[in-house]
C-alpha cells in the first residue's frame, strides 16, 4: 500500500504515468495556476527576497542598520578562525544527534505501546501529546527551576553527596544533558503522533499471521512494523535533526549558553552576536554556512535512510 | 514505488497496486484506524500500567507548575513538590495585571485564529494544485521550492523581512498573520501533498464529467476530504502562532499589538524576583491552549493520527 | 485636469487640517522591566498636563534586538530609555540619537554622569547623546548586624576586606554569596577591581594594541578569583535569586553587587537594613573609587519630527520630584544635581558620589561581541588565570580584526 510516505516525489513517478493515460490529463487547467500564483508571489516576496538580502549582507560589515561596506569573503574567512563558533558547532551537532536519536527511539517505543491493546487508550494518547502544546520557553523555565532547585533538594534530602546534590546546569560537562532532557520531553509528543499515524497503516492481519507463525514480539516489530513505517521514520529523523540543529529557545530558558560557553548553540551565537552584539554581517555569514550544513545533513540523511527503506531487513 | 507495497502482499491489500488511489471504486479512507471499539482480544494490562507510569514524567512537571503557582514565596524551597499549605490566588491576579492579560491574550488569540483560518483555506489549495500536477516540471519545482525553505535558519531573513513588512505597512498583526500563512507553506504543502496523493481521483473526475470547475472540485470534494489533515495543520499552526516569540518581536511595531509571549518576556526579569507569580503567569499562558486541547482532545488525537503524513 | 488639481489640493488641505488638530503621538521606547509601572504613570501624568501630546509606552522585551529591528525599519522611536552601556555607545556613535550638549535640561545634570554618557560614544566630537536619569552604585552590600556581631569594621583596604572575609568564614558565616549561575553577577566585582588595579589609560592602549589583558588585568583577575574563594560551596549552582534571598535571610555577610539589587533583596525582607561600601582593590584607601554606571538614560531619535514635544517630555521626566521619586523607588542614585537619595543602602557610598570619585563600568568599554561574561564564568569555575587572560586577548583581537566600524574598529 502506497500510503507511505517519505516524500511525495517518490509517489509522483507512478502517478505521472497514470495521469498521462487519462484523457484531459495533458492540458493544464488554468485554475491550478491561479491556485499557486498568489502563494508563489507572497512566498517569493516575504521569504526568498529576504533570504537573498540576508545572504547579500553576509558579504558586508553591516551592523544590521544604516551604512555598510562591502567586505567580500572576509566574514567567512574570519569564521574559520573563531574558536567560539567552532565550539558552538560541535555542541550543536552533539546535542542534535543525541536528541534526535533519543526522541525517535522513545517516540517509536511509546507509539507502539499506545497502539497496543491497552486500557484508557485515548486518555493516555491525550496525556502524551500535552508537552507538544506548551511553549518551549515556558517549559524551559519550569525545568530550569526543577534542575537547579528541586532535584538537588531531593538529592540532599536523600543524603546524596556530590554531583546530584547540586544543579547539573551549573556543570560545564553536564549542563547539556539538562537541555537534552527538556528537548526530549517536549519533542517526543509530536513524533509519537506521526508514528501513531504510521502504525495505523499497518494491517492487523499481518500480526495475526505472524503470531501464527510463531514470531515473537520483537521479531514482529523488526520484520513487519518497522519496515512498514520506515517512511515515517525517515520523515521524523529528518525533521527532528533539522529542528534540533536550530536549537535556541531551550538554551535561552535553561542555561543561556553557560556555564561559560559550554552550551552555546549556533543559533544562540548568531542571535547574540548578530542582533544583540552588533556583528550582523559576520553572524549572517555564520548563518549562511549553518544553512548549508543543515541542508547537507538533510540530504545525507534522506539518502541513507531511504536506501534502508527500500530494502528492509 | 514505495517499500510498503512490495512487502505487503496481503489479502486485504490484494486489489491495490502501488498506486492504490487509481483503482476504481476505492473509498478514500481505505483502512479505518483501529479504534478501541473494533479491537478484539484481551487488554494488555502490563503495557497499560507501564504507559501510565511513564506518563508521570509528563504529569509531574505540570503538577509542579500548578502547586508552585499557588504558593506564597516563603513556602518555596526544598523540593517544591509539596502541596501549598496556604493557597495564594493573588499570584494569578498579579500576573493578570502585570501582563495586561485580557488585551495581550486577545491579541494572541486574534492572530492565532487569523493564521489558522487563512492557512487552512490557502495552503491546502496550493498543495492540491501541486499534488495534482506533480508530473509537470513547473509544479515539481514549486514543491521543492516551498519545502526547501524548511532548512533555512530564521536569522538569515529576520531583519530583511522586518524591513520589508514595515515598508509595505504590514508591521502589524495583519502582517504577522500573513507571515504565518506564507511561512507555514513549507511544512504544510509537504504534508498536504503527501495526503492528497492518497485521495482517489475518480471522485474528481466524476465531478468534472458533471461539469464542475476545478475550483468547485476543490471546495466541494477535496477540501472536505482533507478534514483530518486540516486538523493536523490547524493544530500545528495554532501552537506555532500562539507560542511564537521572535516573529512578533521583530514584525509588530505598535506596542498595542504585543502578544502574550512578548509581554511575558518583558516581565521575566521582574518575575525572577518572584517565582510564584512567574509560575502563575506560565500557567496562564499555557491555560488557553490546554483548555482548547481538553475540549478538542479526542478530535485532535484521532484527526492527527489519521491525517498525519499519509 | 483642473478638477483633479482641485481635488488633490482639497485632500492635501484636509489632511493637513486633520494632523494639526489632532494630538502629537510620541512613541516611548522603555527598556527597564522593573520600572514599567513608574514610566506608565509618568506618561499618564504628562499627558494630563499636555493634552496635545499622547505618549505610547512600549515596554520592549529584548531591547537590543527590538531597537535594532526598529532601526532597520527606519522607525526610530521618538523618546527612549536605555541602559548606558556599550550598545548605547555604539548607537550614539552611529548618529542615531539627538545631541543634548546645548539642551537646557543638561544644566541640571551632575557633570560626572554627563561625562560617563559622553565617554561611551557620541555622534560628533563634543556631543552628548543622552540625558542621564538614574545611576547605580556598584560595590559591596553588607549586613550591618552580622558585621557588628563579629566586631568587623567596614574594610578600607583590600587586606581588610580579605581579613573580614576570613573572620566570617571562621565564624561559620558565608562571607560572599556566589551567584555564578547568573554569569553577569561576576562582572559586578570585576568592575572596581579592574578600575583600581589596571593602568588609567588601559582601554585606549588596548584599542591601540599597545597592551594586553595579560599585562593589564592580571592583578584584577587574581583578586577576583581570591574573592570567590570566600563563597559558599559550589557558587556556580546558585543564581541571583538564591543569592539575594540568602543575603536577606542573613546567611551571608556580604554580596558583591550594586544598589540595583536592593529592591530585590527587600522583596524577601522589607525591614532589613542593607548597607554598602565601595570595594577597595588596593591597600591605599585614597585609590578606592566607586563604580557607578548610568542605569537609565533618556534620549531622542535624531530624526524624529516631534523633537520639541519629545524634549518637553524629557524635561518633564527630569523634574526634581520625579527624579527623586524614581531614585527612592528603585534605590538609584539621581543624576540631577542637588538631589540626594537618603536610602540607608546608599549612605556608605554617598561621599564618593558627592566627591565625584566615580568610574563607569569596565565592561561598557568592551566590544559587545567579546564574550567577557562567559569567559569570566568559565574562569571562576576553573581558576586558570592565564587561560582566562589569553582567551580574552584572543577574543578581543579576533573581534577587532574583523571589525571595520564602531567600538574597536580598525582605524586606518
Amino acid at each position: 500500500m502506497a500510503t507511505t510516505t517519505s516524500t511525495a516525489a517518490r509517489r509522483a513517478a507512478p502517478s505521472r504515468r497514470s495521469t498521462a493515460r487519462r484523457p484531459g490529463g495533458e492540458r493544464l487547467q488554468p485554475a491550478f495556476l491561479w491556485m499557486v500564483l498568489p502563494a508563489f508571489v507572497l512566498f517569493f516576496v516575504f521569504h526568498t527576497v529576504p533570504v537573498l538580502q540576508g545572504i547579500f549582507y553576509s558579504f558586508t560589515d553591516s551592523p544590521g542598520y544604516g551604512e555598510w561596506n562591502w567586505v567580500g569573503l572576509s566574514n567567512y574567512v574570519a569564521l574559520l578562525s573563531d574558536a567560539r563558533i567552532g565550539s558552538a558547532y560541535l555542541f550543536t551537532l552533539q546535542f542534535a544527534f543525541v536528541t534526535t536519536i533519543l526522541v525517535n527511539a522513545l517516540a517509536l517505543g511509546l507509539a507502539v505501546g499506545l497502539n497496543g491493546k491497552i486500557k484508557f487508550k485515548n486518555t493516555l494518547r491525550g496525556v502524551y501529546f500535552i508537552p507538544n502544546i506548551l511553549a518551549i520557553l515556558v517549559v524551559g523555565y519550569v525545568f530550569n527551576y526543577l534542575f537547579s532547585s528541586s532535584i538537588p533538594a531531593i538529592a540532599r534530602a536523600l543524603g546524596a553527596e556530590g554531583r546530584l546534590s547540586t544543579s547539573i546546569l551549573a556543570d560545564p560537562q553536564l549542563a547539556w544533558i539538562g537541555i537534552v532532557i527538556l528537548a526530549v520531553w517536549q519533542a517526543t509528543a509530536f513524533n509519537i503522533i506521526i508514528y501513531l499515524a504510521g502504525l495505523q497503516t499497518v494491517p492487523g492481519e499481518l500480526y495475526e499471521a505472524a503470531s501464527l507463525d510463531g514470531a515473537g514480539r520483537w521479531r514482529q516489530f523488526r520484520s513487519i512494523t518497522f519496515p512498514l513505517i520506515a517512511g515515517f521514520f525517515t520523515i521524523n529523523m529528518v525533521l527532528s535533526l533539522k529542528s534540533f540543529l536550530q536549537v535556541f529557545d531551550h538554551i535561552v530558558a535553561m542555561t543561556n549558553g553557560g556555564p561559560g560557553t559550554a552550551t552555546e548553540s549556533v543559533g544562540l551565537v548568531i542571535y547574540r552576536g548578530g542582533f544583540q552584539g552588533g556583528e550582523y554581517g559576520y553572524q549572517i555569514a555564520n548563518a549562511v554556512i549553518f544553512m548549508i550544513v543543515i541542508i547537507v545533513f538533510a540530504i545525507v540523511q534522506l539518502r541513507v535512510l531511504q536506501r534502508n527503506e527500500v530494502s528492509p531487513s | 514505488m514505495s517499500a510498503t507495497s512490495i512487502t505487503v502482499p496481503t489479502s486485504r491489500q490484494g486489489g491495490l497496486g502501488p498506486d492504490g488511489p487509481d483503482l476504481p471504486g476505492r473509498p478514500s479512507r481505505r483502512r479505518r484506524p483501529r479504534d478501541e471499539s473494533d479491537e478484539g482480544g484481551r487488554i494488555n494490562w502490563w503495557l497499560t500500567v507501564l504507559l501510565m507510569v511513564l506518563a508521570l514524567t509528563i504529569v509531574v512537571p505540570l503538577y509542579f507548575t500548578v502547586v508552585t503557582a499557588l504558593k506564597t514565596p516563603d513556602q518555596l524551597g526544598g523540593s517544591g513538590f509539596g502541596l501549598p499549605t496556604e493557597v495564594r490566588l493573588q499570584n494569578f491576579a498579579d500576573a493578570w495585571t502585570l501582563t495586561n492579560f485580557p488585551r495581550t491574550a486577545l491579541n494572541s488569540a486574534l492572530i492565532t485564529v487569523g493564521a489558522v483560518v487563512l492557512t487552512l483555506l490557502t495552503n491546502s489549495m496550493v498543495a492540491y494544485a501541486i499534488a495534482r500536477n506533480m508530473h509537470r516540471r513547473l509544479f515539481k519545482v514549486l514543491f521543492y521550492y516551498f519545502v526547501s525553505a524548511l532548512f533555512v535558519p530564521f536569522p538569515i531573513l529576520m531583519l530583511p523581512v522586518a524591513k520589508q513588512t514595515a515598508a509595505l505597512g504590514l508591521d502589524n498583526q495583519l502582517g504577522l498573520v500573513l507571515l504565518y500563512v506564507v511561512y507555514g507553506l513549507s511544512f504544510n504543502v509537504f504534508i498536504f501533498v503527501a495526503y492528497i496523493h492518497s485521495i482517489p481521483r475518480e471522485l474528481e473526475e466524476a465531478a468534472v464529467v458533471d461539469g464542475a470547475s476545478t475550483w468547485t472540485v476543490f471546495w466541494r470534494i477535496i477540501f472536505p476530504l482533507l478534514a483530518p489533515m486540516n486538523a493536523t495543520v490547524g493544530i500545528l499552526t495554532c501552537l506555532w502562532a500562539w507560542n511564537d516569540f521572535l516573529l512578533p518581536l521583530v514584525i509588530v511595531s505598535d506596542p498595542a499589538g504585543a502578544t502574550l509571549p512578548l509581554v511575558q518576556y518583558v516581565f521575566q526579569s521582574q518575575f525572577s524576583a518572584n517565582y510564584t507569580v512567574a509560575f502563575a503567569s506560565y500557567l496562564m499562558a499555557m491555560a488557553p491552549l490546554l483548555l482548547v486541547y481538553v475540549f478538542a482532545q479526542r478530535w485532535v488525537i484521532s484527526g492527527v493520527t489519521r491525517g498525519a503524513i499519509k | 485636469m483642473a478638477a483633479l488639481t482641485a481635488l488633490t489640493m482639497l485632500t492635501a488641505a484636509g489632511l493637513a487640517g486633520c494632523s494639526s488638530s489632532s494630538q502629537t503621538e510620541l512613541l516611548f521606547f522603555q527598556f527597564k522591566p522593573e520600572a514599567v509601572a513608574f514610566f506608565e504613570q509618568a506618561a499618564a501624568d504628562f499627558e494630563a498636563e499636555n493634552p496635545d501630546i499622547r505618549v505610547v509606552v512600549d515596554n520592549v522585551p529584548d531591547p537590543e534586538t527590538a531597537l535594532r529591528t526598529r532601526l532597520v525599519k527606519g522607525d526610530v522611536p521618538d523618546v527612549l530609555t536605555l541602559n548606558a552601556n556599550g550598545t548605547f555607545g555604539e548607537l550614539a556613535s552611529a548618529g542615531i540619537f539627538a545631541d543634548f550638549a546645548d539642551a537646557p535640561v543638561m544644566q541640571t545634570v551632575t557633570p560626572s554622569y554627563a561625562e560617563v554618557i559622553a565617554d561611551l560614544g557620541a555622534s560628533a566630537p563634543g556631543a552628548v547623546n543622552g540625558v542621564p536619569f538614574a545611576a547605580n552604585a556598584s560595590g559591596v552590600l553588607y549586613n550591618e548586624e552580622i558585621f557588628a556581631a563579629n566586631g568587623v569594621e567596614v574594610p578600607q583596604t583590600w587586606d581588610e576586606l580579605i581579613a573580614a572575609a576570613q573572620t566570617f568564614e571562621a565564624a561559620g558565616i558565608t562571607p560572599f554569596y556566589g551567584m555564578l549561575a547568573d554569569a553577569w553577577t561576576a562582572q559586578s566585582p570585576l568592575a572596581p577591581l579592574t578600575a583600581q588595579t589596571a593602568p588609567d589609560d588601559f582601554f585606549a592602549a588596548r584599542f591601540a594594541g599597545d597592551t594586553t589583558f595579560e599585562q593589564g588585568w592580571e592583578e584584577a583577575a587574581l583578586k577576583l578569583a581570591e574573592l570567590y574563594e570566600y563563597t559558599q560551596d559550589d557558587p556556580g549552582a546558585f543564581g541571583y535569586q538564591e543569592g539575594t534571598r540568602a543575603f536577606a535571610e542573613g546567611e551571608s555577610a556580604m554580596l558583591l553587587l550594586g544598589s540595583y539589587a536592593v529592591p530585590q533583596i527587600r522583596t524577601f525582607e522589607p525591614e532589613f537594613t542593607i548597607s554598602s561600601f565601595a570595594l577597595p582593590a588596593t591597600d591605599d584607601p585614597a585609590e578606592t573609587t566607586l563604580v557607578s554606571g548610568v542605569d537609565v538614560v533618556f534620549t531622542i531619535g535624531a530624526d524624529t519630527p516631534h523633537r520639541e514635544e519629545a524634549m518637553r517630555f524629557i524635561e518633564f521626566l527630569m523634574e526634581p520630584d520625579r527624579v527623586a521619586a524614581y531614585a527612592e523607588e528603585q534605590v538609584a542614585v539621581p543624576c540631577v544635581e542637588g538631589i540626594e537619595n537618603d536610602d540607608p543602602a546608599l549612605a556608605g557610598v554617598q561621599s564618593y558620589i558627592d566627591e565625584g570619585r566615580i568610574v563607569g563600568f569596565t565592561d561598557h568599554q568592551f566590544i559587545p561581541a567579546v564574550p567577557l561574561t562567559q569567559l569570566l564564568q568559565e574562569y571562576l569555575a576553573t581558576g586558570d588565570t592565564r587561560e582566562f587572560l589569553v582567551d580574552l586577548d584572543t577574543a578581543w583581537d579576533q573581534v577587532a580584526q574583523r571589525r571595520t566600524w564602531g567600538l574597536g574598529a580598525v582605524q586606518g
